[in-house]
């Protein structure tokens, strides 16, 4: 197994960098997660990998050897790669057992293996019966199988996925996340994904690359991501959250609507605005007044109960409204005034 | 002086002797080449070729039958008639020679002009088909032995007997211009037929361009071929036809069609169309023996009976029922003059007819 | 569950990618095909005769009558012919696309015919029937009317009716172009109209039309460039007229002396005006020209006609049986008759005119031989090039293959009569001298046809996502391969269709070959004109016939092999 590794990988349309300046290392086994909204150049950055466009500046390597850089590209037959599609690309005038072995027969194998290797994958992902059949004629979830089962029998050295779930619905969705991690860990291949979807992200994922107008905000395991954000469009974007304005008073306190909230995470500079993320499972609320540090007055603007917890929407004095998630327990009317407690570790301040 | 071997009086023999067999030597070297009969070494020669190319102008029917008549003849020697106006032809031979292309074994052209300009561009080959040495006057084949006349005839006024009367119709060329005949008329084009070129020049050389320019005044039908006319009349699509060939007016009369001749006052053209083969043949024995089957009183006697044309061949009776053509005036023919003047020809009547 | 972990990889063969060189050297092949023969022409039509440089034949072009005239009539004939078929088509479009209009299929297929219907074999038929004296109609409306002999009712030896004729054979563009517009226009687009209170007269109005605009503009341009390059029809029914169009005229520069830097000269304007005209259509279309909009678009709703059905359908005949029914009937009267223009009876029919043609016309088994071989060879050559070449630009396979497209297209600009005059100019002088072998009718074909092919093939490609072509790729096909194993297989209704397409236009092309023949590589078409010039109908209408069994026949017979005919995935 190789390892894939990006060095200053930049590729423009005319004048719009699409990938700009990534650098990336993906270790031998690994999945690593290209998370970002549509347009962030995830898929992009997919397609340079695999050899389908040609970097307009920078380098790409697999294990050791130089695939893809401005002077010279391995086209994508050359690379011993696998992918799977967002469409699947599942060729129609083929059997289900003839897209699967397809790849097979271009490595000139004899009839006895590609019978014994279309057998073994047909049982692990469950399409036997389907074989004869064609794609046209299997439901969404089953062409995904299919699609799984062509691009993991030629046993690749990196497996490349292209939102490969987006067009499953939302149960099929969830099972087969834990399906392709289960997987990966069978067969320990390098594997790319690119995805919009943070939580396939948070669950497939080694290593997450949160991806933002063609470059890597923030990259790390998905608990770093998730309580560690480093900039607001990465706090925004991992799990819901509350981005607070305010100024930095010193090293680690913001001045937030008249209350000094000490944080944690990245330095703050006296006088310069800072923002400040927490959860809002992360906030406590109470309609007693309250005394100590991080305490912050608001009132309530709305409440939704849910069942398992309320959701209020408070606002604070400065007019910034902040989402909370409690208890079902305490029921705080709207208009109401209260007090937020915001724990300082959990106080995350943001870079830039 | 007497002592001297050369005496004035020998010189003067001697001189004129040598001049005599000067003038007689040229003479000798400018005459055809002698008469060549049909031997079995040129059948065979022939049949080992396989197939003659025959470019013509000849009306195609006629030229079918005179193709079958030659192979049953002669099995084994296909004939491939390329069958077009005489222009076309002339045009496609120039646009061939031109490309280094030698296609055509024998041609036949109803523009004599076609056969003196080949001739100049040494492009013929001098062969005499003994028919022609014994039979043919001399008016009617090349001194030097590169073509002589394979067919004749005129062309001629006719009109559609159903739609006029006989008492009615022009007897002249000058009758035509009658405003009773204005959209009745059809006339084909020197531009596409040599027939109509060389009808054309000797019709201006006698009448004037005014004429001409007086018909066009009668809204023509203008067609290309010189046999399309005697069609349209035979179709009724038009009354009355200002030239055209008389052979196609046989041929339609005689099967029952509504047509009949008019023999102008003034004169009909007369047109001549030789036959000549190329230097450049692809199958130059196939070409001879054709030559020399097409001068033959049998094909002749063909082209009288199923073509309606004329022969100079005297061997040969004219059919009864038409015209014989010693009774018809004719215009005279002069195929020097129409090379020289057929561009001009072209574009004055062009300018005339508008197309 | 276990699962084995695998062993090293399997082994890796790498065949040798021949991709970029066969790309190249199809663009190559084009490049030749058109650069060669419009540089030629362009030479010659600033040459005079003996080799300097000189404008004099544009000054006479644009000066002497006997060229302005065949310009101002050509114009003519081209806009009215485009007026008319527009006026006719469009309705007729509607009407079949989005109306319950009965039998529609048929009214479709009817047109199919008058398009595979050679434009001057239609103008020959009508010749037999609307010859002013015998004139097959005029003679019924005579009998009818007890009109006076030299009356009649038709005249097809007059400006219009070329104009008539003509038309009659370009409409079926037109009609194509509207019916496919309105089948691709999705069906809610209306019902949002309808359910905001619009009846469906002012739907009709306010939404459909304007959105087959451009269809019909575009279908307009293309009637008007059809019309103005012909060469068939004019040439049978503009000299008894009386008058030249700019295609005949052209011709008549090439009879005995030639007159090529004249003929050269004369084309230009034909080549400017159909580039601008182009450029006009395409900046109306944009970039969707024949595309098939993917989507899941409900079917249009049909606008029922209630009583109007059947006088639509009626209608709809009537116009027909002016391309197909009558001609074709004039056809089969002359095939069988003594005389063309005489009305066929039990007592006078004869098979004298099919005996002839058979077995009396030596030159026909030859032309059909030529034509036979021409047509297949065209268009097996044709759809190969243009798949690769449909394949470069969908696909953007090769670094200017924006260039390539355009090249593709080209021809379009180029009239046929234009291309045989270049054609000729190029291969009739070393060190090519194709003129006089059926090389030059092929390369004239191959360039007449790629166009239409390369455009049918292009939007075959867009239903074709890129990423089955990816998904080959990744697993180590190379681009070739994957477009022989992948694509191809998809394509194959589309490249059927135009293999077809192709072979019937080769039939139907007289244009170029007119110029470009020799009597060794004489074709039908050529042949047909050449009886037409000594007036042997009977002769034509056997051969017309022949022709267009044997068109029909061949489209059938290959739509039919197995594996060839329908294809057996589903999507």
């Amino acid at each position: 197994m190789a390892s894939v590794e990006l060095r200053d990988l930049t590729k423009r349309y005319g004048t719009v960098a699409v990938v700009d300046d990534i650098s990336l290392t993906i270790e031998h086994g690994h999945l690593v997660c290209l998370l970002g909204p549509s347009g962030c150049g995830k898929t992009t950055t997919l397609r340079l990998i695999a050899g389908f466009i040609e970097p307009s500046e920078g380098e790409i390597r697999v294990g050791e050897k130089l695939v893809s850089s401005p002077a010279h590209t391995l086209p994508p037959e050359r690379r011993n790669m696998s992918m799977i599609f967002q469409s699947y690309a599942l060729w129609p005038h083929m059997t289900v057992a003839e897209n699967i072995i397809y790849g097979l027969k271009l490595r000139k194998l004899d009839r006895e293996t590609i019978g014994k290797k279309l057998n073994a994958i047909l049982a692990t992902t469950r399409l036997a019966p389907l074989a004869q059949r064609y794609p046209g004629e299997l439901s969404g979830g089953q062409q995904q199988r299919v699609a799984l089962a062509r691009a993991l029998i030629v046993e690749p050295e990196t497996l490349l996925l292209d939102e490969p779930l987006s067009n499953l619905d939302a149960n099929l969705r969830e099972e087969m996340r834990f399906e392709v991690r289960r997987l990966h860990d069978a067969y320990r291949y390098t594997t790319v994904y690119v995805t919009h979807d943070q939580s396939e992200a948070m669950t497939t994922a080694d290593l997450i690359c949160v991806m933002n107008g063609g470059k890597i905000e923030q990259s790390g395991s998905p608990e770093e991501i998730y309580d560690r954000p480093r900039s607001e469009f990465v706090a925004r974007f991992i799990g819901s959250s509350n981005v607070i304005k305010g100024k930095g008073l010193d090293a680690s306190r913001v001045d937030f609507a008249g209350t000094s909230l000490r944080c944690v995470g990245e330095k703050i500079s006296s006088g310069t605005p800072t923002a400040v993320s927490i959860r809002p499972h992360d906030i406590a609320i109470s309609a007693a007044q309250r005394q100590g540090e991080n305490i912050v007055p608001a009132t309530v603007v709305r409440q939704v109960f849910l069942g398992g917890n309320r959701d209020y929407m408070v606002e604070a004095k400065d007019g910034t409204q902040l989402r909370v998630l409690t208890a079902a327990g305490e029921n705080i009317a709207q208009g109401s005034a209260v007090w937020l407690h915001l724990p300082p570790e959990r106080c995350r301040a943001l870079a830039g | 002086m007497k002592g001297s071997m050369f005496s004035r009086r020998h010189l003067l023999i001697g001189s004129s002797a040598l001049t005599a067999s000067a003038i007689f030597s040229t003479k000798v070297m400018s005459a055809a080449p002698p008469a060549s009969p049909i031997t079995p070494a040129l059948i065979e020669a022939a049949k080992k070729e396989g197939k003659v190319v025959w470019y013509t102008s000849v009306d195609l029917p006629l030229a079918e039958k005179i193709a079958k008549a030659f192979e049953a003849k002669f099995p084994g020697v296909a004939v491939r008639v390329e069958r077009s106006g005489a222009e076309r032809v002339f045009q496609r031979i120039g646009q061939e020679y031109a490309s280094n292309i030698h296609a055509c074994d024998v041609v036949n052209s109803s523009d004599a002009a076609h056969s003196i300009v080949w001739k100049k561009g040494n492009l013929l080959e001098a062969y005499v088909p003994e028919d022609v040495a014994k039979f043919y006057p001399a008016e009617h084949k090349d001194p030097d032995g590169m073509f002589a006349s394979f067919r004749i005839w005129v062309s001629i006024i006719a009109y559609n007997t159903n739609l006029v009367k006989k008492e009615e119709a022009p007897k002249s060329f000058a009758d035509l211009l009658d405003p009773k005949w204005k959209g009745k008329i059809v006339k084909a084009h020197p531009g596409y037929s040599g027939t109509i070129m060389t009808a054309t020049y000797q019709m201006q050389r006698d009448l004037g361009w005014e004429f001409f320019e007086k018909l066009a005044a009668q809204n023509i039908m203008q067609v290309q071929s010189s046999a399309d006319p005697p069609k349209r009349l035979a179709l009724g699509e038009r009354a009355v036809m200002a030239d055209g060939n008389e052979y196609n007016i046989f041929e339609i009369s005689e099967k029952g069609g509504p047509v009949a001749p008019v023999y102008a006052k003034e004169g009909s053209p007369l047109i001549v169309g030789p036959t000549a083969m190329f230097k450049a043949a692809p199958n130059p024995n196939a070409a001879k023996l054709f030559c020399n089957y097409s001068f033959s009183p049998e094909c002749q006697q063909l082209i009288i009976d199923v073509g309606g044309l004329r022969s100079v061949h005297p061997q040969t009776k004219d059919k009864p029922g038409r015209t014989p053509f010693k009774d018809i005036k004719t215009m005279k023919d002069d195929p020097a003059a129409v090379e020289k003047m057929s561009d001009e020809i072209k574009q004055h009547y062009s300018k005339i007819f508008k197309v | 569950m276990t699962l084995a972990i695998p062993a090293a990889p399997a082994p890796r063969t790498f065949g040798i990618d021949v991709s970029k060189p066969v790309l190249y050297g199809v663009a190559a092949v084009l490049v030749i095909l058109i650069v060669l023969p419009l540089s030629w022409l362009f030479v010659y039509s600033l040459t005079d005769g003996k080799g300097s440089l000189t404008l004099a034949n544009f000054y006479r072009l644009f000066t002497e009558s006997a060229f302005r005239e065949p310009l101002i009539t050509t114009f003519i004939i081209a806009t009215s012919s485009a007026f008319i078929c527009c006026a006719v088509a469009a309705p007729m479009g509607w009407l079949v696309a989005r109306t319950d209009l009965p039998f529609g299929s048929m009214i479709r297929a009817l047109v199919t015919a008058s398009f595979v219907t050679p434009p001057f074999l239609g103008a020959i038929a009508w010749e037999v029937l609307a010859a002013p004296n015998s004139g097959l109609l005029n003679k019924i409306f005579r009998s009818l009317t007890g009109a006076e002999q030299d009356q009649h009712l038709f005249n097809i030896y007059t400006l219009p009716g070329i104009i008539f004729v003509i038309s009659c054979y370009t409409f079926p563009y037109v009609f194509v172009l509207v019916a496919n517009s309105l089948d691709r226009t999705p069906g809610e687009l209306e019902d949002a109209s309808s359910i905001l209170g619009g009846g469906r007269w002012y739907t009709a109005r306010r939404i459909t039309i304007p959105l087959v605009l451009p269809a019909l503009l575009a279908g307009a341009l293309v009637a008007f460039l059809q019309a103005m390059t012909l060469f068939g029809s004019p040439a049978i029914l503009a000299l008894p007229a009386g008058f030249h169009t700019m295609t005949t005229k052209i011709w008549s520069l090439f009879q005995y002396p030639p007159k090529p830097e004249l003929a050269a000269a004369a084309s230009l304007p034909l080549l400017v005006l159909t580039v601008i005209l182009l450029r006009a259509e395409h900046m109306i279309l944009g970039r969707r020209g024949y595309s098939v909009v993917g989507g899941k678009y409900g079917a249009p709703r049909l606008i029922p006609l209630y009583r109007m059905r059947w006088v639509a359908f009626v209608l709809c005949m009537l116009v027909l049986m002016l391309p197909v029914f009558l001609p074709y009937a004039a056809l089969l009267n002359a095939a069988f008759s003594p005389v063309a223009t005489t009305f066929l009876t039990w007592h006078n029919a004869t098979l004298h005119n099919i005996q002839f043609v058979l077995f009396d016309l030596s030159a026909a088994s030859l032309a059909l031989k030529n034509t036979v071989i021409l047509g297949t060879a065209t268009a097996t050559i044709g759809t190969v090039i243009a798949v690769v070449i449909a394949y470069v630009t969908a696909r953007q396979a090769v670094a200017g293959w924006r260039v390539l497209g355009f090249l593709a297209t080209a021809p379009i600009a180029i009239p046929g009569i234009v291309l045989g005059v270049g054609l000729f100019l190029s291969y009739t002088r070393p060190p090519f001298v194709l003129y006089g072998t059926l090389w030059i009718l092929l390369i004239a074909f191959v360039t007449i046809a790629l166009p239409s092919a390369y455009q049918q093939l292009q939007a075959a490609f867009r239903t074709i996502h890129p990423e089955l072509e990816d998904a080959s790729r990744i697993l180590g096909a190379t681009r070739l391969r994957s477009l022989w194993e992948i694509t191809a297989p998809l394509l194959r209704t589309g490249v059927i269709a135009t293999w077809c397409f192709i072979f019937v236009g080769v039939m139907r092309e007289l244009s170029a070959a007119i110029i470009l023949f020799t009597s060794e590589t004489k074709v039908i078409s050529v042949l047909i004109y050449d009886l037409n010039e000594s007036g042997d109908l009977g002769a034509i209408a056997v051969i017309g016939i022949g022709m267009l069994l044997i068109t029909f026949a061949v489209v059938t017979a290959v739509n039919r092999i197995p594996g060839f005919g329908t294809v057996r995935f589903r999507t």
